[in-house]
Formats: structure tokens, sequence, C-alpha cells
């Protein structure tokens, strides 16, 4: 069953430690994750903060040396390293939009739709309208809807990352994970990214890793500063930017360093 | 909202039965391969080290390597004792037992004796045509990595390349007849009737004849040459390639010039890729047979290729066994016999071990290459 | 560089070249040596050419000597006996067929007991004459000497008994009883054992008994066979008389050469004398043109006897096809009956088309240059070495080459595709350690090895699975030959799988990571990322590999020289999956096989040249297909 304290918290971490094979990249970090919120991750390259957000949703497994050390995570209070997790499950519902943008080499409807048909969903009229749906909400649909069955490769690298997006919503998961959704994409693309996840946390729990400081003080509404492999301070991200508590954040946040 | 309740497995979820069936049919293939190649050598083995191994020290048995190949003469004597001796040492028990009857006479060609002929002969070819191939086939991947740019030339000649590779190796049989035993030009004082062309020196009677080498170890060294020199091109290109530009920028940057460059600074640190890759092509050579059934192999010799020469130079004009030639020649003109087995399986084992010390050698250099030199 | 920026810079100057560059001729020499390349596909492709090419124009005149000799009009007729021949030995086998297939317990056991004896007398025959001899000539015979003889003798025999092949259809008694009627049979013995002998007689009674019921149908064989005696003989002195022309022809042609060549050496000599000489010599060989019409009219008179015979028989067998049994309770018989019930309207077309042909047929008309490509292109005949005639016809070499590399790639495309699968999606680094290297190897194993395997191990195992009779619902088993199409797609298939996988394994390799990740973010278990994104991402890659795989097994000699059977004739479809059991020649075994014989510049030289033109083209092309998938799936 799951209890009442957790009932808030969309993911909580605890006492989590990550290595790649003798490299231990995260250390102790314990934090909670609210639902229906946007919560960014901030801090130096190689800090840990995208090591972090994917150990949510276990892609990390890929990578044949990366372990979990010690401490646990849960997903509305399930510990998603229990032996008996349905991984499949935890994924479609734990999405992930990645920093390069990638969708498949195949139609744009075909991309959208992925997520589904790997679900087992086969009647055409719903995955249409889960299709439309999905690219609405990513504000897609009217710059691709004449075109569905063309290649994805065919679009915009900003609309190709809204793709992905889409591609995510469309199986309705219930927190988006994105790794620096807009490191390979040009102002203006950035730009209508960030509207979308405004617009987005309506429905889902977002968690965004960035390096751009002014993007998450544009749309987050909690922080997390990271700093080798530490969670060094975590709060409201208003808090975080003008009042920060700890030396180090506000000297990355001045950009003394970093 | 969702479930969290759903995240937890309830039994095998849908589709896991037809999952683990793939997973296992597919891993039932590889394994497959792994289990055929296997049985195949377990049962070459079995068969042909009897033919090779001896129970006395060194435990091998030199005869079969060191002897030249001869006919198998297999009779019983007056006693009803069965022997089985090479010619030579047939024509020697004959003369020693004259007046002897001899019964059940059988003869077997090119079993008796050993593979010795076969084995020298494949060995020069093997290092004849590598030499050939290695030198214009670096010089040219030379080209193609340090000189070369975008041009119609380079276009043409990495189509070439391409094509070379895909020929049939019994297309090269039948270029390199015509072509290095019939064609090339030779230098002689008495052209033949079907020379192609006769160009008459002023020197003496001499002449420029195209009327080529005849089959030869020279002719079958040209023909693998020209076959496997795609194989050392591309693959000394890579290594080239694989040498960090800025080995050859501050080469340059300090004045030095490209050849200076390349020999200093790209070569060296190419040339173990270069020889690696080309130990593959080796035991390319070494194993085919279609190209030099017409341009350089016979059945049967008596003499090894240096024997009863006039100048040293004549070995590269005669003929010479080859063991993959002989291999052919056991397994496709002889019957199988109690008494041509082992120098059948016997050859065959011998060249295996040949082929299968070369690649793993090169497996394992390749490896040791990959990991000392990162940069 | 403008030259006018350089107008003011001294000759001397250390920014210009000076004089002999060695630089450059270095780059000149390293070129030179990229540009042999270039020269080698050249010189091929102009080789090829320049020997194949004369082919045509030679097979032409063959064909025109075919023609104007009369041998064609002699293969009219000649065409049809054949067809009869081979509907009578059809109607022969489905006859003994059937009969063997009704006896078939008796057959196998009375072959399973001869063969026990027979593994017996083998090994003790030669030791067995040798004591007949000594104690038959001498009779003062050296008791030691027979002694040694006996004794070698007893050891034979124990061998022999060690290893007595399987007898699946005696029982262990019967069994027992050969084995002992061997373990005390001397020396002097001349009788079978008496089992054997028991068991030959029972096969033939039972024979005798089956054949019975199929007395009607062997008296319509018989029929059959004599009807067309008549026109046997009839073609067989019309062949007497052809073969005379064509070899007048033939002289006359070698004749002519010879002039040819003294008229050019004559050309080149300057001395007059000596020119005069030649010029004589060529006068002298100018041959006189052989008379073919006065044979040709002969011939042409026999044309009203030879439309009578074909008429003769064409009602005969019209007769006969209703005489046949319905069908025949053995399988094999049934069906060989029913090819021959099959080929008998178009047997008897062909013999009621036949009057019309022999009577339109001159020997006047000429033989375009396309008829000889034609009938390179199309024929069913490859006949090479015939006292009647040669031709070339490439249909049982390609189709041979074909079944072969379809045999091949149906083993080699799952097993090799597969694998690659396995080994570059779900295989631990363990296993690849193991895998990749074994596949390597495979791949540095020499045709000719395989070949070997295939001759000494395969096809012996093929053949005993063949006689198994749990085995006997596949198609084409018992085999025949040891060596055929099955046999050699086989060895291909292990040799274009190190190919295929490889191939396929780099294209899986190539597909970006990010897929992978993307899909299983998605949810998706490993099987469906591979199988929906994966595959689909690689796949031109991995019909790359397929199509270079089929280049290899189409391309390769040693294997299918050695294996596949080296019957020039197109399998007999008619069989079905059976086929694939039926020895056959291919087009890279025919070169191999021949080139070494022939001599050089002949008709059959330069056949064998235009099949290596044929070999080339065909194995560019798929390699060309496969590069552009290539270049498709790394863009």
């Amino acid at each position: 069953m799951v209890s009442e304290s957790t009932e808030t918290a969309a993911v909580r971490i605890e006492n989590l430690r990550f290595a790649y094979g003798e490299k231990q990249v995260l250390h102790d970090v314990t934090m909670d994750i609210p639902a229906r919120q946007v919560t960014a991750f901030i801090g130096p390259s190689g800090c840990g903060k995208s090591t972090l957000i994917r150990c949510i949703n276990r892609i990390n497994d890929r990578i044949p040396s990366a372990r979990v050390t010690q401490g646990s995570i849960l997903v509305h209070g399930i510990d998603i390293h229990r032996p008996d997790i349905h991984l499949q499950e935890l994924r479609r519902r734990v999405g992930m939009v990645f920093q390069k943008y990638n969708p498949f080499a195949k139609s744009i409807y075909e991309n959208v739709v992925y997520g589904l048909r790997i679900a087992g969903v086969k009647k055409k009229s719903d995955l249409d309208a889960a299709a439309e749906n999905a690219l609405r909400s990513a504000a897609l649909w009217d710059e691709v809807k004449d075109r569905l069955h063309t290649s994805a490769f065919g679009l915009s690298g900003g609309q190709q990352q809204r793709l992905c997006i889409a591609r995510v919503i469309a199986t309705e998961p219930d927190i988006v994970l994105m790794d620096e959704p807009c490191a390979a994409l040009d102002p203006l693309a950035t730009l209508k990214i960030e509207e979308l996840i405004t617009s987005l946390k309506e429905k889902f729990t977002i968690v965004i890793v960035t390096h751009n400081m002014s993007q998450a003080t544009r749309c987050s509404d909690r922080t997390a500063f990271m700093y080798l492999g530490n969670l060094v301070e975590y709060g409201p991200t208003m808090q975080i930017f003008e009042k920060p508590r700890e030396k180090q954040t506000e000297a990355y946040i001045t950009g003394s360093f970093g | 909202m969702f479930d969290p309740e759903k995240l937890i497995r309830k039994g095998r979820p849908k589709g896991h039965i037809k999952e683990v069936l793939i997973r296992s049919l597919l891993a039932g293939t590889t394994y497959l391969i792994v289990l055929i190649a296997v049985l195949l050598f377990t049962r070459i083995i079995v068969d042909g080290a009897p033919a090779i191994l001896s129970p006395k020290f060194p435990f091998v048995d030199l005869e079969f390597l060191t002897a030249k190949n001869e006919t198998l003469h297999v009779f019983d004597d007056a006693q009803g004792t069965r022997h089985q001796l090479a010619a030579s040492a047939y024509s020697r028990y004959v003369a020693e037992h004259q007046g002897e009857n001899l019964y059940n006479e059988q003869t077997f060609s090119y079993s008796g004796g050993g593979i010795a002929g076969p084995i020298v002969g494949t060995a020069l070819l093997t290092i004849g045509s590598i030499l050939l191939a290695l030198f214009f086939g670096v010089s040219a991947a030379i080209y193609l990595a340090e000189y070369a740019k975008q041009s119609p030339f380079i276009h043409a000649v990495r189509l070439a390349i391409l094509n070379l590779a895909g020929i049939p190796s019994i297309v090269f049989g039948l270029f390199g007849f015509s072509v290095f035993v019939l064609a090339v030009p030779v230098l002689t004082s008495d052209p033949s009737d079907r020379s192609l062309l006769v160009i008459p020196l002023m020197i003496g009677n001499y002449a420029i004849s195209f009327q080529g080498w005849n089959s030869s170890l020279m002719a079958g060294c040209a023909t693998l040459a020209c076959m496997i020199l795609p194989v050392i091109i591309t693959a000394s290109e890579e290594s080239l390639r694989a040498v960090p530009q800025g080995f050859r920028d501050a080469s340059l940057a300090m004045g030095g010039t490209r050849w200076q460059t390349i020999r200093k600074c790209v070569l060296p640190y190419s040339l173990p890729g270069i020889l690696t890759s080309s130990l593959l092509a080796i035991t390319r050579v070494a194993g085919e047979t279609a190209p030099i059934m017409f341009t350089a192999a016979v059945a049967a010799k008596d003499d090894l290729p240096w024997e009863g020469l006039s100048n040293p130079f004549g070995i590269l004009s005669s003929q010479v066994q080859a063991l993959p030639y002989h291999i052919y020649t056991l397994a496709a003109r002889i019957p199988s016999s109690e008494y041509t087995q082992r120098a059948q399986y016997g050859s065959v084992l011998v060249f295996l071990i040949l082929v299968a010390t070369l690649s793993i050698v090169s497996m394992v250099l390749r490896a040791r290459i990959r990991r000392k030199l990162k940069w | 560089m403008p030259d006018d920026a350089n107008r003011n810079v001294p000759k001397s100057h250390r920014f210009r070249k000076q004089g002999f560059s060695f630089e450059r001729l270095i780059r000149y020499f390293f070129a030179s040596n990229a540009g042999l390349t270039i020269v080698i596909l050249v010189l091929i492709i102009v080789f090829l050419l320049k020997e194949g090419l004369g082919f045509f124009p030679g097979y032409r005149r063959e064909l025109e000597t075919y023609r104007i000799a009369g041998l064609e009009f002699v293969d009219i007729s000649r065409k049809n006996l054949t067809a009869h021949e081979q509907l009578v030995s059809l109607l022969n086998r489905a006859y003994y067929a059937e009969i063997n297939g009704r006896s078939y317990q008796q057959l196998r056991r009375s072959e399973e007991a001869a063969a026990l004896f027979n593994a017996y007398t083998d090994q003790t025959g030669p030791t067995k004459e040798l004591i007949l001899n000594s104690t038959q000539e001498g009779q003062e015979a050296q008791p030691a000497m027979l002694a040694v003889l006996r004794e070698n003798y007893e050891k034979q025999r124990a061998k022999a008994l060690a290893n007595l092949p399987a007898t699946p259809h005696l029982s262990a008694k019967e069994r027992e009883e050969i084995i002992s009627a061997l373990r005390t049979r001397t020396p002097q013995a001349t009788d079978d054992p008496a089992l054997v002998t028991r068991l030959a007689e029972e096969l033939a009674s039972t024979q005798a008994r089956h054949a019975e019921p199929l007395q009607a149908f062997r008296a319509t064989i018989d029929s059959f066979e004599s009807a067309s005696a008549d026109l046997g003989s009839a073609i067989m002195e019309m062949t007497e008389s052809v073969t005379s022309t064509k070899e007048a022809l033939q002289n006359a042609d070698i004749l002519e050469k010879d002039r040819r060549t003294l008229l050019a050496a004559a050309n080149n000599v300057d001395d007059p004398a000596e020119r005069e000489k030649l010029l004589a010599e060529a006068k002298a060989a100018l041959a006189e043109k052989p008379d073919t019409e006065t044979p040709m009219a002969s011939l042409m008179e026999r044309k009203p006897d030879c439309i009578r015979l074909h008429e003769e028989l064409a009602k005969s067998s019209a007769a006969i096809l209703p005489q046949l049994p319905k069908s025949l309770a053995q399988g094999e018989a049934d069906r060989l009956l029913r090819t021959a019930k099959k080929a008998w309207p178009v047997f008897l077309s062909d013999l009621s088309a036949a009057p019309a042909k022999i009577s339109s047929w001159t020997h006047t008309t000429p033989v375009p240059l396309s008829a000889a490509v034609v009938s390179f292109l199309t024929g069913r005949d490859w006949i090479t070495g015939g006292e009647w005639q040669d031709f070339y016809g490439i249909l049982p070499l390609a189709t041979g080459s074909l079944m072969i590399a379809l045999v091949a790639l149906t083993i080699a495309i799952p097993v090799g595709i597969g694998s690659a699968i396995y080994v570059n999606q779900f295989a631990s680094p363990r296993e690849q350690a193991i895998v990749k290297p074994v596949i390597e190897f495979i791949q540095a194993i020499p045709s000719v090895v395989l070949g070997f395997i295939g001759i000494l191990v395969f096809g012996t195992v093929l053949r005993e699975l063949s006689v198994m009779d749990s085995l006997q619902w596949v198609p084409g088993f018992p085999i025949e030959e040891r060596l055929n199409i099955f046999t050699a797609g086989c060895l291909l298939a292990l040799m274009s799988i190190p190919t295929i996988f490889s191939l396929a394994e780099d294209a899986l390799n190539n597909v970006p990571s990010a897929y992978a990740e993307a899909s299983e973010a998605l949810g998706a278990s490993g099987i469906q990322t591979t199988f929906r994104v994966i595959i689909p991402a690689a796949f031109s890659g991995i019909l790359a590999a397929v199509l270079l795989g089929l280049g290899r097994v189409i391309g390769e000699t040693m294997v299918v020289l050695l294996v596949a059977g080296n019957r020039i004739k197109i399998p007999d479809f008619s069989a079905g999956f059976g086929v694939f059991f039926q020895p056959s020649h291919t087009l890279t075994g025919i070169i191999a096989q021949e080139l070494g014989e022939v001599p050089l510049g002949s008709v059959h030289y330069r056949a064998l040249f235009v099949v290596g033109i044929l070999l080339f083209v065909v194995v560019l092309g798929i390699n060309a297909t496969a590069h552009r998938f290539v270049n498709r799936a790394t863009k």
C-alpha cells in the first residue's frame, strides 16, 4: 500500500550512491521531487545531475558497469530496484527526453505511436487519437499534420525535439525526465520548448537537467544544485537563485566557476 | 492518475514467453555455428593426428613434413605381410628382393612420402605475392591516405579497389592465365609462335616477346598479388588514417616535407597495423586454389623448386606444388581408402594448423595493437 | 598562385622551389601505385574480352558446319528418339521402383546380409588368394609360410568381424547366424553363407511374386520400347554419312587456316625467293571445297522415310498411353509413372510437329551471329569434346549455381543474421569473446579444406542419414549421389555465414545507441527494441550483407568443384524438393575443371572465358548493389 507521506512526492531519492565501475559519481543523494511541478537540476558538467535523473527510469542499466551501490529510489512509493519491478511499465510511467533529439528512422506518426504500439495498442482509431493528442500537447500538430507519414528526419531540430516530447507524452506518463532538452537547439527553438514545459506541468511531473541557469529560473518551481556528485542545495527556485544558503551555490550562479 | 501498484510485476508479464523463445532461438543459431565449427575441427584433428604424430620424440612425424610427395605402393609379399611404400622405397625394395613375387599390388597417386613439396611451394607463393602486394599496396595506400584530394583519379582508384575486391577468385585465375601465363613480355632470343607481339632489340638477337611467363612461380605470385592488393590497400589505408592528424601537422609545421613527415611521423606508427592485417591477407593467399590452378600449381613434381636448376632465378619460372592444390588433388582425383587417409587428413590437418596459427597470431596482435596504440 | 605576386621574389629566394623536386617524384611514385589498381581492373576486363569475344564467331562457324553437314537435320529426329528413350527409362524405373518398393523389407535384408559378407571378403580376400595359391600349385607347400598366412587370415577375420556394418533390418539372431558362419569360414570355402543365399533367394522370389500382377505393364513397356527400332536404325545410317561430311568440312577449315598463316608469313619475308616458296606452299594448301551437296541430296531423299517413321512412332505411342496402369502403389514408382504420363503429350506433340520441321528444313538457311549468342545464353546442353557436336549452353551451369546459392542462402541468412542479432544485442561480453573469434576462424578456413570436409565427411554422413527408415519422408531420400546440390549448398552456407554475420553485425553496430536508449526509455523490452527499432534502422546494411554473401557464394569455386557432383545437366525438377539432392555443375566449377584441358584459342577455351565474363558481370552487379545499400545505410 502507498503510505500517506509519499503521496505528495512523485519521486523520493534516499541516500543514493551510484558508481560507474570503480568510479563513484553520486554520493548519498537524498531528496523528494514533488508531483505536478517542474524541478530543475543545475550544476557544472560532470557533477552527476544527468546520471541522477537517468537513475529514475533505470535507463542507466544499459551501461554494463553502472550500478547503484547504496540507497533507493521510490516512485510513488514503489522502490524501483525491487526484484519484481515491472521495468517496462516503470519506463512507460517515467518518460525521458534526451539531450540530443533522437527520433527513430520512421515516419512522424510512427514515432509518436511507438510507445503505444509496444504497449500492445492495436486499434487504429486509438492510435490516431493519441497521436493527435500528443502532437497537440507538444504544440507540433499544426506544423506536421499534413505530413504525418513522412520521415521524422525532415523536421527541424527544434521540431524533432518536440516530436520526441510528443512521443513521450503519447504514452501518458506520470513523470517526464528531460536531460538538457535544449542543449542542441538554437535560442528560438529553446524558447518554444520552454513554453511547452510550462504548459505540460499541468499534467506531468517534470524533472529537467539544464546548463542554462536562466532557463531554470524561467520554467522551474524547484531547483537542485549539484556539485561533484553531491546534492549541495535544493529548494524553491526563487530562494536558490536569490538567497542561496551555500557558498558553492552562490559562486556557481554568479558565474565565479563552472 | 496511475496506480503505483502497477509497477510491481504480477506473475509473468505479457509476452514474456515469446521473448524468451526468440532469445533462445537466436542464441541457438549462434551456438549452432560454434558447435559445427568445433565438430569440424575435432573430426579433422582426430582423423589427421595419427598421420602427423609419432609415438617417439619429437612426437611429430617429421618425415611427413619433410619428405617429398610420391606415389604410394601397397602390396603383399610372399609371406602375406602387407607393405606400404612410397615409390622410391618401393623400387629399392624390388631391387633388394629380386625374384620374389608380390601380390595384390595397388598404387595410390600422390599418397606416399610426405608433403615437403606442397609446403615449400605454398610458402614461396605466399611470400612472393605478399611482398609484391605489400610494396604496391602500401604505396597506393600512402597516396590515398596522405596525398590524395577529391579528384576523378582518386574516385576511379577507389572504384577499382572496390571492384577488384569483389571479383571471384576463379576470374582472377582466368586473368592470371591470360595475362601472366600467356601475354606478359619476356626477354628472349627465341620468341614463341603464339607471342602477341615481338619487339626485336638491337643487342644480340634478343627480343622482347609478349608471350607470358608460362605456368610458373612468378605468374602465380603476380596473380595472387593482384587478388589481395585491394585487401592490403584498404587495411593499410585504415592503419595510416588511424595515426592522429596532429602528428602530421606538427611535423609539417616544423618545416618537414610531406615525405619526411610520412617516413618519420606516420609510417612508424602505422606499420604494426599494416603488418598485422597483412597476416590476414597471408591466410587468404595461402588458402586460395582457383587462381593458382592454371598459373603456378602442378599436381606432381619430383624435385623441390630449387633442385635441378642451372641458375638461381630459374626458381621463379618453375612450377610448384601447393598445399591447397595438393589437397584438391587428394580429395578429387584419388579414391578415399585406408591407405590414402594419412595423406589426405594429414595434409588437411597441417594446412589447417598453419592457417589457424596465422589467424590466431593476427587476432592476438590486432587486440594488442588496439590496446597499446590509443591516442 | 598568381604570377604577378611572385614577380618580385628573386629566383633564389628561400621560399622558391629549387630545381629538381624529389618530393614531386615521390608523389608521382605513390600516385602511379594507386593507379595500378585501375590498370589491373582494366587489364582484367580487356583480357577477358580479348579471349572471350572470339567465342561467338567461332561458335557461329561451328553451328554453321552443324547445319551444312546435316547434323542438325539428324538431330531433329534424334531429339525425338532421345525423348522416347527417356520415357522408356522412366517407365522402367517406375516398374522396378514398384517391385523393389513392394519387396522393400526383403531388399534391405538381403542387402544388409550381403554387406556383412562383403565387409568380410574385402578384408580377408587378398590373404585368401595367397593361401589358395600356395596350397594349390605347390604340393610341397611350405608349412611355415602357410602358418604365417593363416595367422594373417585369422587376424584379418578378427578385424573384419570387429568392424561389421549395422544391420537394422536383420534380427539379432539372423545377424548372429551370418557372423558365426563367417567365424568358421575357411579360405577354401566358395559358397556364400547360407543365410545370405537364402535372403537373396527370398528377395528374388518376392520380386517375382510382385512382378506377377505387373506383367501387363511389363509388356506395355517392352512394346513401347521396340516401337522406335526403325527410327533408331534410320538415324544410325544418317549419322554415319553426316559425320563424314562434317569431318571433311573441318579438315578444309584447318587447311584454310594453315594457308592464311603461310600467306601472312610470306608477307613478312623480305627475301623474294623465300617468299615465292611460301606462296607456292600456300597455294598447294588451298583446299578444294569439300563436296557437301551430294551427301546432302541423298540425305534429303530420306525425308519422306523419316516422316513416315515419325508418324508410325506417334501412332504407336499414342496407343500405348491408355494401356499404362492408372497408378502404382509405391510413392516413388507412382511419381515416376506420373512424370512419364505428364511428359507424354509433350512427346506426342513433338512427334507430330517433327514431319513439318523435317520437310521444311534446308541446309542453306544462314546462321546469324545472334544464333550463337542465343544458343549460348539459352542452350540447355553443355556438351564438349564429343564426337557428334559441341554445344555451349550455360543453362545447366547457371541453374546449378543458382540452386546451390539458394540452398546456401536459405541456411546462411537466418543463421548469419540471427547470430549477428544475438551477439550484437543480447550476448554478454564473455559470449562475444567466444563467438566472434570462432566465426572469424571459420572465415579463415580455406575453401578447399571445406570442400575436402564435404567430400569425405559431410557427403558420407548425408548418405548414411538418407537410407535411415525414419527419414524416408524427406523428399529425395534415399539420395543417389552423396555429392549434390544440397551438400554443396550446406558447405557454402558455412562459408558465407561469417561474411553475412560480420557485415550484419557491423550494420547493427552502426545504429546509433540513442535509438535503443529512446526505445527503452519508452518502455520497450529488449526484443521489442531490437525488432522494432534496431533492425529496421540497420535494414539496408543487413540487406547489403546478404547480397555480399550471395556474391561470395556465386563466385566460390573450390567447394562446388569438389562437392557439387559435377554432372552437367539441368536437374530434374519433377522430383519436387528431391531436386536439391541431385548432382549439378556450376559456372565457376566448369572453368576450373576444363580450362586446364582445352587447347589454347579453341572455341571451347573461349567459351570458358565467356563464362568468366558472365561471372564477372553478375558478381560485380551484386556487389555494386550491395555497396549502394551500404552507402545508403551510412548516410
